[in-house]
């Protein structure tokens, strides 16, 4: 009998966790949890508000946690928009989960640099990934992919693995300079093997600056936002972009499939791609790289101007799509111990 | 047999719900189990097979149990002992002593297992013990190891082994253990004849429940675990939220349902074996 006591009392107190508000204005948008969901609050929210009289209600999801929920919905939208990494981006529009955005309702769309504005997506802002580090600890910085495999930045670094955006597209530059390919990533495998009892720490995503700010890892691989973020913080941590060149993508929004609210969708996707919300996206503690060519950029962001990104790698995620899962279950294999 | 109907009367409100909130699902997920492609357009047992003939899948779920187990061990070898100790404490320290006991719960176990990263890091509190009284040269490998992580789900888990331990213990006769003295049995010998076997049904409630909580300790398993050990938890949210193989997922979830079932069932019988006894 205790036992059931006890187990309700856990129960009880599991239940109590925060809960997810529903929709209360006249749309929802889905929105990744943390400084996404704040920043949208913040800045977004008010600001349709103010210009359209629209209320959003946000469903904090990560990018795969939404395209699950519209999946499993079946045809019945769950929420208005999505905001997703390229990867679900893609897997999204295969699936067919998508409503095309009708380019004459957004009034931005002429402040966006070529191609960010398309059928069915609107980038909304970029990510930069790189080598992160403690300037402490290496006041001689990494320069290249390789360098994070030679002694002694390998036996201070945090890996992880194919789970998330900028890990999967990180570790394919690195297959590249071993060796390999988009789609031959062998060659990052056999390094792994070879440098696994060395390195400091391999992670989920999530816990990596965590395990940053304690000393447990000084060098990773990340996107400028989580950099910008823990230097606000006070951390010790600069970024630098790989002698091979930087990674970017595309976070992009997207209006869903057999939407509730398709024209407050369009209203909050312009709203969000506006000058005013973007040039406060971008300041600390949102870090966020704008994409409107109004915006001036601020020097928290690593990057200096927006003509920089064409420089950048980037990557087809139709191409990585079907292969990821391989990959992910043969890092399981290959890192357990 | 008319008490036994109005009882039925009774529990059928909750009992519908636990049907269709509870049961349906289930049965769900083992229909979507049954499938052979992630569309679930075909029926078969293929995802099965994959899952049980692979010696990697196996392992997950032979280390997934063995960290149960090795929570159990650890949770114990401390409660006891501070069981016994709240049992003949006053009532004053008693009431401390329940504070703290009860405090981990009051925290969510997302904020403990991240205070457990603090704790344990390289350049945690633990190593900077060690490093400034010189036990160890350089710092030692606690976050990331499977010691680390049994280490803070003992300490995570603690509350649900402790208290039915000392509500049991509570109710034990204070008398038998001064008739064991008596009669000339030192504190060991008291401890394994006396104590042990009398609060055993306390320990089963206790073992249970820590046993079924650390299986499936998602956030600690990952956060403290790392990357390298892989539990059936992780596999699980891999599988049906970045792989999207939800036919997988599916036999993951099954399997580790049934396996931790197959554990407190083992540990019930042991209960009833230890009345009969």
């Amino acid at each position: 009998m205790v036992s059931r006591r006890l187990f309700l009392a856990g129960m009880a107190g599991a239940l109590a966790a925060p809960s997810i508000a529903r929709a209360s204005g006249p749309m929802t948008a889905a929105i990744y949890p943390g400084t996404w969901d704040e920043a949208y609050r913040e800045v977004v929210a008010p600001l349709l508000r103010q210009r359209h009289n629209v209320n959003v209600a946000f469903e904090p999801l990560f990018a795969v946690d939404q395209v699950a929920k519209v999946r499993a919905a079946r045809g019945v939208a769950p929420f208005d928009c999505f905001v997703l990494d390229p990867g679900p981006a893609a897997a999204a529009r295969q699936a067919g989960l998508f409503e095309p955005i009708d380019p004459k309702l957004i009034t931005n769309a002429g402040k966006l640099p070529d191609g960010m504005l398309i059928a069915d997506s609107a980038t909304v802002n970029v990510q930069v990934v790189g080598i992160c580090y403690n300037p402490k600890k290496f006041p001689e910085p990494p320069k290249s992919w390789a360098d994070l495999f030679r002694s002694p930045y390998v036996e201070r670094l945090g890996l992880t693995g194919f789970q998330t955006t900028f890990g999967t597209v990180s570790l394919i530059e690195m297959a590249k300079v071993f060796g390999g390919s988009i789609t031959n990533v062998e060659p990052i495998f056999a390094k792994l093997r070879e440098v696994l009892p060395k390195v400091a720490a391999v992670s989920t995503p999530a816990a990596l600056p965590g395990l940053f700010q304690q000393g447990q890892i000084d060098i990773m691989y990340t996107n400028t936002n989580n950099a910008a973020t823990l230097k606000a913080r006070g951390v010790d941590i600069a970024f630098v972009a790989p002698s091979e060149g930087a990674i970017t993508f595309a976070t992009t929004l997207h209006i869903v499939k057999g939407a509730e609210n398709k024209a407050n969708a369009h209203r909050y996707i312009d709203v969000a791609l506006s000058a005013e919300a973007q040039s406060k996206l971008q300041l600390s503690p949102f870090n966020m790289i704008p994409v409107n060519k109004d915006v001036q950029l601020t020097p928290n962001l690593d990057i200096k101007s927006l003509d920089e990104l064409s420089k950048m790698v980037t990557h087809d995620w139709n191409v990585i799509n079907p292969r990821r899962a391989a990959w992910i279950d043969r890092f399981n294999r290959e890192i357990t111990k | 047999m008319r008490a036994a109907a109005v009882d039925w009367r009774l529990a059928a409100p909750l009992g519908i719900v636990y049907l269709a909130l509870f049961a349906a699902p289930l049965l769900l997920l083992l229909g979507i189990s049954l499938h052979a492609d992630q569309d679930l357009q075909q029926w078969g047992l293929d995802n099965w097979t994959k899952f049980w003939s692979d010696a990697f899948y196996r392992g997950v779920v032979w280390d997934t149990l063995r960290l149960g187990v090795a929570a159990v061990l650890a949770t114990s070898l401390f409660a006891w002992p501070l069981a016994v100790f709240f049992c003949n404490a006053s009532p004053r320290t008693q009431k401390i002593l329940i504070f703290i006991i009860l405090l981990p719960l009051l925290t969510s176990v997302v904020i403990r297992t991240f205070a457990w990263i603090v704790i344990l890091a390289r350049e945690g509190l633990v190593n900077q013990v060690v490093l400034s009284l010189g036990l160890s040269a350089t710092p030692l490998r606690l976050l990331q190891t499977e010691t680390g992580l049994i280490l803070a789900l003992m300490q995570i888990e603690m509350p649900l082994m402790l208290l039915p331990l000392i509500s049991v213990m509570r109710g034990l006769d204070p008398n038998l253990l001064d008739a064991s003295r008596a009669l000339g049995a030192g504190m060991w010998r008291s401890f394994f004849r006396v104590i042990l076997p009398l609060s055993l049904p306390g320990w089963i409630a206790g073992a249970t429940l820590v046993f079924a909580s650390a299986c499936t300790a998602f956030i600690s398993q990952s956060v403290i675990g790392g990357a390298r050990l892989v539990y059936l938890p992780s596999l699980i949210w891999q599988q049906a939220m970045v792989v999207y193989d939800w036919p997988f997922a599916a036999v993951c979830s099954v399997t580790l349902l049934l396996t931790v079932l197959a554990g407190i069932m083992m540990l019930n019988w042991l209960g009833r074996y230890a009345r009969t006894d």
